[in-house]
C-alpha cells in the first residue's frame, strides 16, 4: 500500500530529526557540555553524516546491496558509540575518577556480555527462520545489542538511585533519549511481523518517529538549566550541620 | 510468535520503567532523598558486631540461647546498616554539592567524600548480604565491623565540610 499523502511527512520524520541533531551539537557546543560528553557529541556528528549518506542513497534509489552496507555500517557504528555513551554516563558522577570503580567498571562490563548473550539467545530464536541470510544474521546481531543497551540504561538509572547520585540533567536526558529510541524498536520488530509487508512504511514512521522524539528529548536537556544544583547547595548548609552533630554522636 | 510477545512485553516494561524515572525525578524525589542523616550509634553497633562479644556470649550461653540472642542481634545491625547506607546516600550528595564549589579545596574534598561515600553505600550492600547469611547460620557466621570505622572516615570527611568553607 503506497501513502502518497504521508510521503512529505515521511521525509520529514527521515531529515528533520537529523538536522535538530545539529541544533543538539550546537547547543552542547555553546555550553561545553561536548566535553564532558565526548562520544555523545560524536555519535550526534555520525548520524547526521550517515544521514547525509543514506538519504540522498534513498531517494537517487541506490543499489540495494549497497544501500544495505552502508545502513548496516550505520547501524553497527550507532551500536558502537551508544555502548560509549553508555559507559560515559557511568563515569560521568564522581566516583569514576577513583581506582576502585575499576573493579566496579569491570563487573558491568560482565554484566554488559551477560545481557548481550541473553538477547543473543532471544533474537537467535526470534530470526531463527531467517539467519541463514548473512543480511537478517547481521540485523539479529545489531537488535541484540540494542536490547542488551536498554537493558544498561536500566542499570544506569538504578546504579544512580542506589547511590543516591543526583544525574545532571544533560546525562538523564541523554539516557532517556536513548531509551526511548532503543526501547520503542522492539515494538516496530513486533509490527514488521505482525502486519502486512504493504504497511512496512507506516512501522518505519513510528520508528522514525520514536528517534524523533528522542532527539526532541536530548535537544530539551541540552537547552535545559541545571536546576538542581542552586537547590542542593541551599540544602548543603543544613547537611553539613546534621553530619557534624553526627560526628560528635559518634564521638569522633 | 512467542518470542515476539515477550519481546513486546519487555520493552513495554522497559518504557513504563523510563516512564517512572521521569516522573520520579520530575517531582525532586532525588533531593528529598537527601535531605536527612538518621543518627547512628556507631558504639552501640560496634559492639553488636565486635567478635569478643560474640566469643563471650558463645562461651557462656547454650548453643539455643546462643543463635537466638545472635540472631537478634543480627537484626538490629542490620537496621543499622540500613541506616547508614542511607546516610552514605545522603553524604555523597553533600559530596556532590561540595563538588561545585567555587573553592578548588572544598571541591576536592567534596569529590573525596563522594567516591567514600559510594565505597561506603557498596561496602553496606555486602554487608547486608553478609548479615543475611549470618542470619540463617549465627553460629557459622559473624557480621563484621570493619563497616563501622569506613562510616566514621566518610562522615569526618563530611564534618570537616563547614570548616573549610567558612574559611
Amino acid at each position: 500500500m503506497n501513502f502518497p499523502h504521508l510521503i512529505w511527512f515521511y521525509r520529514y520524520l527521515w531529515i528533520g530529526p537529523h538536522v535538530l541533531l545539529l541544533a543538539v551539537a550546537t547547543a552542547m557546543f555553546r555550553k561545553g557540555q561536548h566535553r564532558h560528553f565526548p562520544i555523545f557529541f560524536s555519535y550526534l556528528i555520525f548520524e547526521f553524516v550517515m544521514c547525509c549518506i543514506l538519504w540522498p542513497m534513498a531517494y537517487f534509489r541506490a543499489p540495494v546491496e549497497i544501500y544495505w552496507r552502508f545502513d548496516l555500517l550505520d547501524r553497527a557504528g550507532d551500536i558502537a558509540l551508544r555502548f560509549g555513551i553508555l559507559q560515559e554516563l557511568f563515569e560521568s558522577s564522581a566516583a569514576g575518577s577513583a581506582p576502585w570503580y575499576r573493579n566496579v567498571a569491570r563487573m558491568r562490563n560482565r554484566v554488559t556480555v551477560l545481557l548481550v548473550i541473553l538477547a543473543s539467545v532471544v533474537f537467535a530464536a526470534l530470526y531463527s527462520s531467517s539467519l541463514n541470510h548473512a543480511f537478517f544474521a547481521n540485523y539479529a546481531i545489531i537488535e541484540a545489542f540494542n536490547v542488551a543497551q536498554c537493558g544498561l540504561i536500566v542499570l544506569l538509572l538504578l546504579w544512580h538511585r542506589f547511590l543516591g547520585l543526583r544525574m545532571s540533567p544533560f546525562a538523564f536526558g541523554i539516557a532517556v533519549g536513548m531509551g526511548l529510541a532503543m526501547g520503542l524498536e522492539p515494538f516496530q520488530i513486533m509490527l514488521r511481523y505482525s502486519v502486512p509487508a504493504r504497511m512496512g512504511m507506516i512501522v518505519d514512521m513510528m520508528n522514525m518517529a520514536a528517534y524523533h522524539g528522542a532527539v526532541v528529548v536530548w535537544f530539551y536537556f541540552a537547552q535545559a538549566r541545571e536546576k538542581v544544583p542552586s537547590d542542593s547547595t541551599a540544602a548543603l548548609p543544613q547537611l553539613i550541620e546534621q553530619a557534624a552533630d553526627m560526628g560528635r554522636i559518634a564521638h569522633l | 510468535m512467542t518470542p515476539l510477545i515477550i519481546l513486546g512485553l519487555v520493552a513495554s516494561v522497559f518504557l513504563l520503567f523510563l516512564i517512572l524515572q521521569v516522573w520520579w525525578r520530575s517531582r525532586g524525589n532525588e533531593l528529598a532523598l537527601a535531605a536527612q542523616l538518621t543518627p547512628v550509634d556507631l558504639e552501640a553497633f560496634e559492639n553488636l558486631t565486635d567478635p569478643e562479644e560474640e566469643s563471650y556470649l558463645r562461651h557462656n550461653l547454650s548453643p539455643a540461647e546462643f543463635r537466638s540472642v545472635q540472631r537478634i542481634r543480627i537484626r538490629v545491625a542490620k537496621m543499622y546498616i540500613a541506616a547508614i547506607s542511607k546516610n552514605a546516600s545522603a553524604l555523597a550528595f553533600v559530596g556532590q554539592s561540595a563538588r561545585a564549589h567555587s573553592d578548588p579545596e572544598i571541591a576536592a574534598t567534596g569529590q573525596n567524600l563522594v567516591q567514600q561515600a559510594i565505597r561506603l553505600k557498596v561496602w553496606c550492600v555486602l554487608s547486608a548480604t553478609r548479615l543475611n547469611a549470618a542470619l540463617a547460620f549465627p553460629t557459622v557466621l559473624s557480621p563484621s565491623s570493619a563497616i563501622a570505622s569506613r562510616y566514621l572516615a566518610v562522615k569526618y570527611m563530611a564534618a570537616s565540610l563547614p570548616g573549610k568553607s567558612a574559611a
